[in-house]
């Protein structure tokens, strides 16, 4: 039987697909597993360390919920499934092929995450972890979802219609997430800072951040030390915001 | 005695028209709709992973799309070219004998680079509405592949109307651009050129 050479074509084009498909599914289950390896290695390292610190956390291999946090009177890592959860934590680093940084902190009940590319990209998201897993939202239908542990932290960033994956650590100050609200001229200008582990930061700055979908720019360099930046006239005072001290929650 | 017999007064037979009926259109055109439809809808009811399989030499999947989206743009310039030349539009070029292999293998080309496009696409990020560039986009690409769709099935049937073919092309390629605008040509503008 002949079959015409266009309906070969459709049918060239369909296979094609479908083995894209499969092999995006394998890449995408393989991406799992990795992060639960991951987090298995960052299970172990925080059992040494609860062992060492006579933690009462003490998370068991068969993945069963540790309950003995409640006898500590600060907030203790929790396990679910193997992961080890700090309460409080800050993550930060590049995306996936260098086009944009991501700051991810939670703090208890609450979690605030900022993806800039310095330039006009950028995203201010909020969400309530659950788990160790977070799924947060922002302006423009940004989105985020992410898994975290004690150390790391491994997601999914999607702005402006583009996704960006991520694998971040945690860090302390004066790494971290900044962020600056003023109100210049009737409008409320608010900039967000990241600051790597290596101490290099990335900002991006809203002149007009209340509008539904707010259009930004570079934001000036941030003064670590006395936490402000100057922006044309105008002295921006930044707030950390770390999961650590709860600061800017 | 059998009444007079009478010749069955004769049925009007329009006469089998050998030229053109634009009928012929509907099977193709609904397969068409199935595939758009079919992709809008997938689009929209998978939830977008962000994550599908990667290409080697490229550090992230959207410039790898942007590029092959920017080839396939070039080798549709190329089938809109040589159909020109094919239609004798083009008056100090007589059409080459060449120029019917020209037009299949740029098309076939053509399709061969979206279709990892648009399986990134639908599975890494699924049918979206939240602009105007997105959803101009999301509702292109479902056009796109159930207009390219009709317009093989269409080249299968003899005794199309000769508008046919090149409503079709044209307006594959018309959304082809569009695609091109609402994604690579805005993210090499916002993001630059980064392997």
């Amino acid at each position: 039987m002949k079959i015409a050479t266009p309906v070969i074509t459709l049918i060239v084009g369909l296979a094609l697909a479908a083995s894209l498909l499969v092999s995006s599914m394998s890449a995408v289950s393989g991406e799992k597993a990795a992060l639960a390896r991951a987090s298995a290695a960052a299970n172990a390292t925080a059992a040494a360390s609860a062992a060492a610190t006579a933690s009462p956390a003490q998370p068991t291999s068969a993945g069963v919920s540790a309950t003995a946090a409640a006898s500590a009177a600060s907030p203790s890592p929790s396990s679910s499934q193997g992961f080890v959860i700090p309460p409080h934590a800050n993550y930060v680093g590049e995306v996936q092929g260098n086009l944009g940084s991501v700051a991810l902190v939670v703090h208890d009940t609450f979690a605030i995450a900022y993806f800039c590319n310095g330039k006009t990209q950028e995203a201010w998201l909020r969400g309530t972890p659950q788990n160790g897993k977070l799924s947060m939202t922002g302006k423009n239908h940004a989105s985020l979802t992410a898994n975290y542990a004690l150390g790391h932290a491994r997601g999914t960033v999607i702005v402006d219609g583009i996704s960006h994956i991520f694998s971040i650590i945690a860090v302390h100050k004066p790494s971290g997430l900044y962020q600056s609200i003023e109100t210049v001229r009737g409008a409320t200008v608010k900039a967000g800072w990241i600051v790597l582990a290596n101490g290099t930061q990335v900002g991006s700055l809203e002149p007009d951040s209340t509008s539904a979908t707010p259009s930004a720019r570079t934001a000036p360099k941030l003064d670590i030390s006395t936490l402000t930046a100057q922006d044309g006239d105008t002295t921006l005072t930044a707030t950390p915001i770390d999961g650590e001290t709860g600061s800017g929650f | 005695m059998a009444a007079q017999w009478e010749p069955p007064a004769p049925t009007r037979l329009d006469p089998v028209q050998p030229g053109t009926s634009a009928r012929l259109l509907v099977v193709p055109a609904l397969v068409g709709c199935l595939v758009a439809l079919t992709l809008g809808i997938y689009g929209r009811l998978h939830s977008p992973t962000g994550v599908a399989v990667d290409v080697i030499g490229f550090s992230n999947g959207a410039t790898v799309k942007s590029v092959l989206a920017s080839g396939a743009i070039g080798f549709a310039i190329i089938q809109v070219g040589s159909s020109l030349v094919m239609y004798g539009k083009v008056r100090w070029f007589g059409a080459p004998s060449w120029i019917g292999g020209l037009h299949r293998w740029s098309g076939r080309i053509t399709f061969i680079l979206t279709v990892p496009v648009v399986v990134h696409c639908l599975y890494a990020l699924g049918f979206q509405t939240f602009s105007a560039r997105v959803f101009a986009h999301s509702i292109a690409g479902c056009l796109f592949f159930g207009v390219f769709t009709v317009k093989m099935l269409a080249l299968t049937r003899r005794g199309m109307p000769g508008w046919v073919l090149p409503v079709l092309g044209g307006l594959a390629f018309a959304l082809l651009v569009l695609l091109w605008f609402t994604s690579a040509f805005w993210f090499f503008t916002t993001f630059g050129w980064s392997r």
